[in-house]
C-alpha cells in the first residue's frame, strides 16, 4: 500500500538523534547523589515530532539538555545525526524567555547571530510566519504573552535546527491562547520540514504535536512505554474531538496509570 | 492620593502644596518675629543669594567637582570589581570578606582618618567618595551579572557560544537595569561624600560654606547652600534617570 510505501521510506531516513543505554546522576549541594536518568534508549526519526511525557521531575528536561550538549551524561552514548551536516538545536522553553534589551526582530535573528551566519529571508519568513510583522521593532516588554511566545517560536526555527527541542513549551499560557500556539507551532514543523522533540506532563498537548509518545517513569527517569499518534501529519484543532485523538490520548493516560500503580506496589521503581 | 485623580492634577496639587508651604514659611516667620539666624524667611534666602559676600558659584563648581570625580572613578572601579567578582569564583570568594565588612560600616566615618593617611589634599576627599560610591555599584551590577534567565544561557551555549559571548550578550546587557540602579544610589552617596569630607577639611565647596556660616551664625547663608545642594541632588538623580530611560528603552521599570 502507498501509505506503507511512506512509511518505509520514511523509516529508512537515518535517525537525527540516537540515544543509548543514557544514565545521569549528579550529586546535590548537599552531597546527595541523584539518579536522574537510567538506562534511557530512543530515537528521533528525521522530520518527525517525538513526545515524552512524564510527572515532574523526572529527568525530561535533563533530556533535552543532554540532546543540547549543555550537559553530559554520565552513561551511554548519543549519536547526533544531521542531514547537512552540523548539528544545531532550536529550544523552545517554559518561558518564552526572549532578550528584554532586543527588538523582536533581533530576538529572532540570535541564533543566526551565534552561529555566525546571516539569513535576512528566514529572519522575515519566520516572523511573518508567526504573524509578527508589525512588530519587528517592538521590544518584549511591548507585547502580550501570546505574542513573546510566537516570536520564541521563530527564533527556534530561524537557523534551520537539526532539531528542535522543547521543554513543556506553553506553560501558564492560557487555555485559549495555548490551543492556537499549539496550531502554530504544529504547522510550523510541519511546512519547515522540521524533527522535534517535545517533553511535557501536558498529555493533551503531547498526542496533537506528535507522531510518538513516549512514556517515562518518575525518577530515576526511565522510557516505559510507547504510544503511536494515528493521526494525519498535517493537525487542525477539529482533531482534538476526533475518535483519534481520544484513543490516543486515552491509551497514553492508561499506560500512565499503569506505571503509576506499579510504582506504588513496588517502592523500588 | 484618590485613584481618580489625573497626572497633570497629580502634578499640580504637588506643586501647589509646596508653593502653599513656602508662603507659610514666609508669613510664620513674620508674625512670630523669628530672627534670621534662628530660621530665615524664603524672602531671605533669595535675598542672600544677592547681598552675602560669598562666591555661590565657585563654591558650588568645588563641591560639584569634587564629587562629580568621586563618583565616576567609584562607578568604573566598582563596575570593574564587579565582573571580575562575577568572572572568578575564586577571586570573588577572596575578595567579597572585604566588601561585605566594609559594606556595614557606615563610611562616612572613616573621613576623618583618610586626611590623616592621604593628606588634607582634594584626593582624600575624592577617595572619601570612591568608597561611598563604589559600594553599590558592585552589589548591583554583580546581581545583574549573576542573576541571567538561565534558558538564554542554555540556549546560546547549546549553538556553541563560549563564556565570553555569554557574557558580552546576555550578562552584561542583563545587568544594565542593576546598574542604573546603583548608579542612583551612588548618586546620592558622592553629594553626602562630598559634603561630609568638606565638612572635616577643607577652603571651599558647600560643605565648607555650611561649616563657616555656623561659625558666624550665618544661618541665612547655610539655607542658600541648602538650597543649592537640593537642586543639584535632584539634577544628578535626575540625569541619572533620564539617562537610564535613554540607554533602556525596553526597561520594565522605566
Amino acid at each position: 500500500m502507498a501509505g506503507d510505501a511512506v512509511e518505509r521510506a520514511r523509516m529508512s531516513q537515518p535517525d537525527v538523534v540516537t540515544m543509548t543505554g543514557i544514565g545521569k546522576r549528579y550529586s546535590t549541594a548537599k552531597g546527595d547523589d541523584v539518579t536522574a536518568l537510567t538506562d534511557v534508549s530512543l530515537s528521533v526519526r528525521d522530520q518527525e515530532t517525538l513526545a515524552i511525557v512524564g510527572p515532574s521531575g523526572c529527568g525530561k528536561s535533563t533530556l533535552l539538555r543532554l540532546i543540547a550538549g549543555v550537559d553530559h551524561q554520565t552513561e551511554g552514548t548519543i549519536q547526533r545525526d544531521s542531514p547537512d551536516g552540523g548539528f544545531v538545536v532550536g529550544y523552545i522553553f517554559q518561558e518564552s524567555s526572549l532578550m528584554p534589551w532586543r527588538s523582536v526582530y533581533d530576538n529572532v535573528r540570535l541564533p543566526l547571530e551565534v552561529v555566525g551566519r546571516s539569513d535576512p529571508e528566514a529572519i522575515d519568513e519566520l516572523i511573518r510566519m508567526v504573524g509578527m510583522q508589525d512588530f519587528e521593532k517592538a521590544y518584549p516588554i511591548e507585547l502580550s504573552g501570546g505574542m513573546q511566545r510566537r516570536v520564541s517560536l521563530a527564533r527556534a526555527f530561524v537557523h534551520k535546527p537539526s532539531i528542535v527541542l522543547m521543554d513543556e513549551p506553553f506553560t501558564g499560557v492560557d487555555e485559549f491562547t495555548k490551543e492556537g500556539l499549539q496550531h502554530e507551532l504544529s504547522r510550523m514543523i510541519r511546512e519547515l520540514g522540521a524533527t522535534a522533540m517535545l517533553v511535557t506532563h501536558d498529555i493533551e498537548e503531547a498526542v496533537f504535536l506528535s507522531d510518538r509518545v513516549l512514556i517515562m517513569s518518575p525518577r530515576p527517569g526511565r522510557i516505559l512505554a510507547e504510544v503511536v499518534v494515528e493521526l494525519p501529519k498535517e493537525r487542525d484543532p477539529s482533531m482534538r474531538s476526533s475518535i483519534k485523538f481520544f484513543d490516543a490520548a486515552r491509551e497514553v493516560r492508561e499506560r500512565v496509570l499503569e506505571i503509576h500503580q506499579v510504582g506504588q506496589a513496588d517502592p523500588a521503581v | 492620593m484618590s485613584r481618580s485623580l489625573s497626572r497633570q492634577a497629580g502634578y499640580g496639587l504637588s506643586v501647589l502644596s509646596f508653593l502653599l508651604g513656602l508662603v507659610l514659611w514666609e508669613l510664620m516667620v513674620g508674625w512670630f518675629d523669628v530672627p534670621s539666624f534662628l530660621f530665615p524667611a524664603p524672602s531671605a534666602i533669595f535675598e542672600v543669594y544677592f547681598t552675602a559676600d560669598v562666591d555661590w558659584l565657585r563654591h558650588t563648581l568645588a563641591t560639584l567637582r569634587t564629587a562629580l570625580t568621586g563618583f565616576t572613578i567609584g562607578v568604573v572601579f566598582g563596575f570593574a570589581l564587579a565582573v571580575v567578582i562575577t568572572l572568578s569564583h575564586v577571586l570573588s570568594r577572596m575578595i567579597m570578606p572585604y566588601v561585605v565588612a566594609l559594606q556595614v560600616l557606615p563610611k562616612v566615618a572613616i573621613a576623618p582618618i583618610l586626611y590623616i593617611m592621604l593628606g588634607f589634599t582634594n584626593t582624600s576627599r575624592v577617595i572619601l567618595i570612591v568608597i561611598l560610591t563604589f559600594f553599590p555599584i558592585v552589589i548591583n551590577v554583580s546581581t545583574g551579572l549573576a542573576t541571567v534567565d538561565r534558558n538564554l544561557v542554555h540556549l546560546l551555549q547549546s549553538l556553541g557560544a563560549g563564556r565570553f559571548s555569554v557574557f558580552y550578550k546576555v550578562r552584561l546587557p542583563n545587568s544594565l537595569p542593576y546598574f542604573f540602579d546603583g548608579l542612583r544610589i551612588a548618586v546620592s552617596g558622592a553629594l553626602v561624600g562630598a559634603i561630609v569630607a568638606e565638612f572635616v577639611s577643607s577652603s571651599e565647596g558647600l560643605g565648607f560654606l555650611i561649616l563657616n556660616s555656623q561659625y558666624t551664625f550665618n544661618t541665612t547663608a547655610a539655607f542658600g547652600a541648602f538650597v543649592i545642594l537640593t537642586a543639584l541632588g535632584l539634577a544628578l538623580y535626575g540625569s541619572v534617570v533620564f539617562l537610564g530611560w535613554r540607554v533602556m528603552p525596553w526597561n520594565e521599570r522605566a
